[in-house]
């Protein structure tokens, strides 16, 4: 099957420049940081105590202050839905990538676990050689109390402020992160929603954590430039100083410290990475609940329908819905705290003229298991297609009914449904071919699929749309999102 | 929302509790940390409890989602009968399994988690739940259109037999003779 094209790079090519991107920006970040520690002036003592898991133990630090960052951008909900909105993005691209903003919060939230890990490792080891490396000659530098702190006794329990919140902070993720797979939120959906609230409270630790100090750097470095002779110094280190001094340039005079080596911890940067986006998440959550408090919700009518479904009809002052949007619903009899989206099916007034839009031809395909669930939608359906008639446009609507279920007879009977039963096929609708027919009949044009459903048909759809053989039709490939 | 499955949860959370115990452990044994016997029992116990964890329970209610190739896992977990079954024993395993974590700084994260998830074990247990293997159905596919291939049980109505009987006298033009009138005039 031939990739068309045109198809792929509307459906995948910006979300995949976007992840390009991220993962560049966060290399690039781990690169410096590391570099940075391992070469610069300012840490020489520092790396030469530590080793290897300063370098790391920083540079994932820096991966995670900025996702840490922007794993709260994708879900300011609200400032999301006015950029989508709104008259200035009105491109159909940033459009669908502002819809996949779920999946990127996804992915900041794993690369956030994953390089807590790292960051624990390395300060692990890093603890290990406080102690075997502590010196004598930089007490400043020190974190451990005495050499052999941690090796030569149980000593757990002298763990320094910034262990403690660290431990902290993993136990937050921890619960957050284990109540967040697929199969947590499909059946106990107020697991995750209660622990993933503990956000606030992995925030201010964090804020703490990196208040400790533990890092320090040389502040005097032009007074005391690293591996300078000092007076004092034990005659071990001052030629291990000079040894390395000599290899860098043969014959040039040794440098005479003028002053001792000071140290001081450097300001936390996750301030200034976390602090924004936290106020606006916050503003964000707090515009919520001022928004849905303002008014009351009046429920106009309750509508029984088959198969267990209730229509609500709902009027909120003030609010005024566009077709196409979703809401999100909470009901304080059920649950105080969630709120779970649902896409509204009516929005009133209705449109009236069809002009306005740029939608040539409507292909409305509906696949239910029982026959029951159709009469959910057969007067609209049927009230549509009068009006179309009406219009003179018979063409513009095509609608496809299928029920997956093969036992028995069945139909339509209602005379007024004329419309549908003629239009109802028994069995699963061949996608394949339905996509044939859609390109011969629009060649040259773009066509739009929009799919609501499990996994399974929104896959096949996806991958139809991205490799049909009609190159000269585009089709561009949406799914429901309440991201 | 109904019923909270807590057993689902303690899943989860058992699983990332191995993991982080067992890499405590690799961390504390690698940079040779003094107490690391308890890291490398760390080792063990994280991989132990991984093992043991990773064939997820069938729901009680719901389609139960299986992780990916767990069928021998659960074929073994399986084989330990009320053992692996029962939540209150699990729970009791798992905060066993995390004491020894507590004497090491490296293993002191593994077993923090780990005794939370024996936590909610022990709820799970209180709240009557028990681990349901998650087996391969075996049910015959049903064919599209059985009804269609039933053969009719009944024949066809036929008027009664002296009807149908061709008249005698007349048999070269008996074959246009019908039993019953097709037309209205005749």
């Amino acid at each position: 099957m031939s990739v068309a094209l045109k198809s792929w790079r509307a459906n995948e090519g910006p979300k995949h420049l976007i992840t390009m991107v991220w993962i560049a920006a966060n290399v690039f970040l781990f690169w410096k940081t590391f570099m940075v520690y391992f070469s610069e002036a300012q840490y020489y003592y520092l790396h030469k105590m530590l080793g290897l898991g300063l370098c790391i133990s920083r540079a994932s630090a820096s991966v995670l202050n900025f996702n840490c960052s922007l794993v709260l951008l994708p879900m300011c909900r609200s400032l999301l839905t006015f950029l989508r909105g709104s008259q200035r993005v009105t491109g159909r691209r940033v459009r669908r990538l502002l819809d996949k903003s779920k999946t990127f919060h996804v992915a900041c939230g794993v690369t956030i676990c994953i390089f807590s890990v790292v960051h624990v490792s390395a300060h692990l080891v890093n603890m290990v050689s406080f102690s075997v490396r502590y010196s004598e000659d930089f007490p400043g530098l020190n974190v451990a109390q005495y050499r052999g702190q941690v090796t030569h006794t149980d000593t757990h329990m002298d763990i320094f402020f910034p262990g403690v919140t660290g431990v902290l902070l993993v136990l937050v993720l921890f619960l957050m992160f284990t109540a967040s797979s697929y199969c947590i939120r499909v059946s106990s959906y107020e697991i995750f929603w209660y622990t993933h609230n503990l956000f606030i409270v992995f925030y201010v630790i964090l804020m703490v954590h990196v208040a400790g100090g533990a890092l320090k750097y040389q502040s005097n470095v032009e007074t005391h430039p690293p591996g300078c002779v000092q007076n004092n110094l034990s005659s071990w280190t001052n030629h291990r100083a000079a040894g390395e001094k000599g290899t860098e340039s043969s014959g040039a005079p040794q440098t005479v410290c003028q002053e001792e080596a000071r140290f001081q911890p450097h300001f936390p940067q996750t301030w200034l990475w976390v602090s924004a986006p936290l106020c606006l998440y916050c503003a964000e959550r707090f515009y919520r609940f001022i928004r849905s408090s303002a008014a009351p919700v009046t429920i106009v009518s309750v509508i029984s329908h088959p198969c267990s479904v209730v229509e609500l009809r709902m009027l909120k002052s003030g609010f005024k819905p566009h077709p196409g949007q979703y809401i999100l619903l909470n009901c304080p009899s059920v649950s105080s705290f969630e709120n779970h989206p649902f896409t509204l099916t009516t929005v009133s007034p209705f449109v009236d003229d069809w002009r306005q839009y740029k939608l040539k031809r409507l292909y409305f395909v509906w696949v239910c298991r029982d026959l029951q669930s159709f009469y959910w939608f057969a007067d609209l359906l049927c009230g549509l297609h009068e009006r179309l008639w009406r219009d003179n446009r018979p063409d513009y609507l095509n609608v496809q009914l299928y029920l997956s279920n093969t036992q028995g007879l069945q139909s339509i009977s209602e005379e007024r449904y004329r419309f549908l039963s003629s239009r109802l096929r028994i069995g699963r609708p061949k996608w394949k071919l339905i996509f044939q027919e859609i390109g011969r009949a629009n060649q040259l044009k773009r066509v739009g699929v929009f799919c609501c459903g499990p996994k399974g048909i929104s896959k096949a759809l996806h991958t139809l749309c991205n490799s049909n053989p009609h190159t000269e039709t585009a089709f561009e490939y949406n799914k429901e999102s309440f991201s | 929302m109904g019923k909270i499955e807590w057993a689902m949860w303690a899943n989860e959370q058992s699983l990332a509790a191995g993991l982080i115990y067992a890499t405590g452990g690799i961390v504390g044994v690698a940079g040779q940390f003094r107490g690391w016997q308890f890291a490398a029992f760390g080792i063990a116990a994280g991989v132990f409890v991984c093992l043991l964890e990773y064939p997820r329970s069938k729901r009680r209610k719901g389609t139960s989602v299986e992780r990916t190739g767990q069928y021998c896992f659960t074929v073994c977990v399986k084989a330990f009968g009320p053992l692996t079954r029962n939540y209150y024993v699990r729970a009791f395993l798992h905060a066993a399994l995390c004491v020894p974590g507590g004497f090491m700084l490296a293993t002191v994260l593994g077993c923090v988690c780990l005794g939370i998830a024996s936590l909610i074990y022990l709820s799970a247990a209180i709240h009557g739940e028990h681990w349901e293997p998650i087996l391969p159905r075996t049910e015959q596919p049903k064919s599209v259109g059985n009804s269609i291939k039933e053969p009719p049980q009944n024949p066809p109505p036929r008027p009664p037999p002296e009807l149908r009987r061709k008249k005698v006298d007349k048999l070269e033009t008996a074959v246009y003779d019908n039993p019953m009138s097709v037309t209205i005039n005749e």
